[in-house]
């Protein structure tokens, strides 16, 4: 008897183990997104039943002066005559990294946003994986769409086709302080003429090292504020790689770049800065606010940024002092000057695009209406918004004339850096190629390889993990 | 065992078919007990690592997605190998577990846990709850705090309030020393989960030993390593076993300190970085499992390792005095 009241007490025991751990087995699971051939036949009757609007949600990486790029499609959704549209938009302020990787797990489980906005970079992963739809069929749909710049058309072209449409692009200036630089003894002609001279190559990288050094000397600079590269990892190094004659991407053999010379130049340049007493000892990872405090405080020399900093700097830190007729008052902009003698300045365009999910990645068949709500997004009305808020520069030739863009000065004065842009390439395998240059950058910067060194191992580490997908020069 | 069972029971002899049923039934009971951990091991830690082992013998990746992908062998395994970079990654993993366990989670463990109990009680109390606050502060909040301690001048505290009064050149700390802000941040937090075992085991050992060794004359660094240290070695051995794996696959804070930059990339934040988070995207996620996979292996032959060295199976085997 006891016997048998043990096995009774054993079983419901082991019945309540394998009930408690099958549980998550039980609850009502989530639909799963239906295979493509049934969400076509099912999503019509669907479609017609609930005969409301179509529902769009669009993601984007946004921070509290961005927030029209979620936005500005809610606005047009409003101007769209084919289809009724509700938007759901969706800032995110994550980080890019995060941002991507939410996407790229949303799309594999069949719940992708209809309309993702992101880096260029992004199509040539995104649409190999089947997340995002070919865009040539809207661009022939909707005429807004020819009034974007047409070389911006090059940053969604990926293996000739067009994968999505610029929302917003930018340039990367090299900032200077006019004040420290009249200290020094500069006439006000001089100040004014320096972005024409960066423009024509006639004030190069080792002109700014010089001048900052001489600024220093002179008790005008204090030491290691005469130049502030990004003090974190981002696309704008590339532009010191590009300065010095560095090549990223053959279009013909779709095929990474690495050109070994520029990259030991580019290397030495960021120890080079250090070692002159230019910028600070173990700079890289300074905490972004950090940075954002000194260089609006008027203590640095040259300083490279990007233009959306502006709108940043002009309401999150000098806002008390005057915003940005505060910083009309001491800050120049120009091109990145070049690290060769004679060749123009250059700067990093990397434009933000909107791209179509397809109907795998969002489970919805809503391509039709999110194409007639980003034509409608696509217009001097909706992107300028964004433009003059954020200060981005606009994508459309009719922004040059639109009143309210035309009447920024800001972006007025930098939009001829756009003839003189370049952009990172679409492949694949870019995001890892950046990481391993990056890496050994850093390393040389804070001294703990030689340049020549970092350079070398950059390469073999390049070709242990990109394989045949780069070429060494 | 055998001789104990049989001398409760009656004399009739017992046939091979009953002898089996009653093993059966003996086993029954640790059995239901064992089940759930058995089934949480099974699908938390055996499946995913054959997964992970799957994933690794593919190209999986962003651009791939899950349709697009391709069985590549040990292609990635020969990636890793070639990789100049692996090496190097390797030695900083051992050189983060090795400082990091023996200074802190170890080491600093044991010694608050005997300094602590050597004291009044409530002292004792307090000096632990202290020790408790990096746990239980969260993780972002407290490394923000070692960046702006660490931070250049004129806004690191060290710098402001320390070195620049002693005429020491402030700097960006946090790059200059980055390995020691590694294993600071992490032994603050680790230190309590040993300190918080090793306690208690102090406290669980029974009177008459100190008080005999004391009889015997033992000075205080005697008690502890003839009469504590024995005492509690199989707390040692699950603390070490414990955080060497733990720190083998750890890598929040370094993400959030350094993000690997300033040589602290170790094995599992490289496979993190490839597999979960490039700047670009295009996330390698067959590179980043097999990444993963080496870690395993590592862990496990370092289990097996310690647990010859702490004799394992003497400490598991069943007390002989009930034997008898």
């Amino acid at each position: 008897m006891q016997v048998s009241k043990r096995f009774l007490l054993l079983a419901v025991l082991i019945v309540a183990a394998l009930v408690l751990t099958a549980c998550p087995a039980q609850q009502p699971a989530a639909p799963a997104p239906a295979p493509a051939e049934e969400k076509g036949e099912a999503a019509a009757p669907a479609a017609e039943e609930a005969a409301g609007p179509v529902e769009i949600v669009v993601w984007a990486e946004a921070n509290n002066v961005e927030h029209w790029r979620a936005d500005g499609p809610a606005k047009a959704a409003e101007m769209v005559e084919d289809f009724d549209i509700n938007v759901t938009p969706v800032n995110d302020d994550a980080g890019w990294g995060d941002y991507k990787k939410k996407f790229t797990l949303a799309a594999d489980a069949g719940e992708a946003p209809d309309i993702v906005l992101s880096g260029h970079e992004d199509i040539p992963v995104w649409a190999n994986a089947g997340y995002i739809e070919e865009f040539g069929w809207c661009r022939e749909k909707y005429p807004e769409f020819d009034d974007v710049i047409d070389s911006l058309w090059d940053s969604v072209t990926w293996k000739g086709k067009i994968w999505g449409v610029p929302q917003d692009t930018e340039a990367r200036p090299m900032f200077f302080n006019k004040k420290l630089l009249a200290e020094m003894g500069w006439s006000q002609e001089e100040i004014d003429a320096l972005p024409e001279k960066i423009k024509a190559g006639e004030f190069t990288l080792d002109d700014m090292i010089a001048t900052a050094k001489e600024g220093i000397d002179k008790g005008v600079v204090e030491p290691g504020f005469g130049y502030w590269h990004r003090p974190r990892k981002g696309g704008d190094y590339i532009q010191y790689y590009a300065a010095y004659g560095g090549r990223l991407y053959d279009p013909e053999q779709d095929k990474l770049i690495v050109t070994k010379d520029a990259l030991e130049k580019w290397y030495a340049f960021q120890r080079r800065v250090v070692e002159e007493g230019i910028t600070p000892e173990n700079y890289i990872g300074t905490e972004w606010s950090i940075w954002h405090d000194t260089v609006t405080s008027g203590k640095v020399l040259f300083w490279n940024g990007g233009i959306w900093q502006w709108a940043d700097w002009a309401t999150n830190y000098v806002a008390d002092q005057g915003g940005e007729e505060y910083l009309f008052s001491f800050v120049g902009y120009a091109l990145q000057p070049t690290g060769i003698p004679g060749r123009p300045g250059i700067t990093l365009s990397h434009p933000l695009v909107y791209m179509i999910t397809t109907e795998e990645a969002s489970g919805k068949s809503n391509q039709e209406a999110a194409c007639a709500l980003l034509a409608k997004t696509t217009t001097p009305e909706i992107n300028t918004l964004h433009a003059v808020d954020s200060t981005h520069l606009g994508i459309l030739k009719s922004q040059a004339t639109y009143p309210d863009y035309a009447n920024n000065r800001f972006l007025s004065d930098v939009l001829y850096m756009l003839d003189y842009n370049f952009y990172q390439p679409n492949h694949v395998m870019y995001g890892p190629y950046f990481d391993i240059v990056w890496d050994f950058m850093v390393k040389a910067e804070n001294g703990e390889m030689d340049p020549a060194a970092a350079a070398e191992a950059a390469v073999q580490q390049l070709q242990a993990e990109l394989g045949d997908a780069v070429i060494v020069e | 065992m055998t001789a104990t069972s049989e001398g409760i029971r009656s004399s009739e002899p017992i046939s091979p078919r009953a002898s089996f049923l009653e093993t059966v039934r003996g086993l029954l009971g640790p059995l239901a007990f064992m089940t759930p951990a058995t089934l949480l091991v099974l699908f938390f830690f055996f499946i995913p690592v054959l997964i992970i082992f799957g994933i690794s013998l593919t190209n999986l990746s962003t651009s791939t997605g899950f349709k697009n992908w391709e069985w590549v062998g040990l292609e990635n395994y020969r990636r890793i190998f070639i990789n100049p970079q692996s090496g190097f990654i390797f030695r900083n993993t051992l050189k983060y577990v090795f400082l990091t366990l023996t200074l802190f989670n170890v080491g600093m463990a044991l010694v608050i846990a005997l300094l602590t109990t050597h004291i009044p009680r409530r002292t004792g109390f307090f000096f632990r709850s202290l020790w408790l606050l990096p746990r239980i502060t969260p993780s972002v909040i407290y490394v923000m705090m070692w960046k702006y301690m660490a931070a250049d001048a004129p806004y690191g505290i060290l710098n402001q309030h320390l070195f620049v009064p002693l005429g020491i050149e402030p700097t960006n700390w946090l790059p200059a020393q980055a390995w020691t802000f590694v294993i600071l941040t992490n032994g603050f937090i680790g230190a309590s989960f040993g300190m918080i075992i090793f306690t208690s085991a102090i406290e669980s050992i029974p009177k008459d030993y100190m008080i005999a060794a004391l009889v015997d004359g033992c000075n205080m660094w005697q008690r502890i390593r003839y009469v504590i240290l024995p005492m509690i070695r199989w707390p040692l051995l699950f603390v070490t076993t414990y955080q060497t794996l733990s720190l083998l696959t750890s890598f929040e804070y370094i993400l959030l300190l350094t993000d690997g930059q300033f040589d602290t990339e170790v094995w599992s934040l490289w496979a993190y970085h490839r597999a979960l988070n490039n700047y670009w995207g295009n996330f390698q996620w067959g590179f980043g499992a097999a990444l993963a996979t080496v870690l395993v292996v590592v862990g496990l032959v370092m289990a097996i390792v310690y647990m010859r060295y702490f004799q394992f199976n003497e400490l598991v085997q069943e007390p002989k005095i009930e034997a008898l």
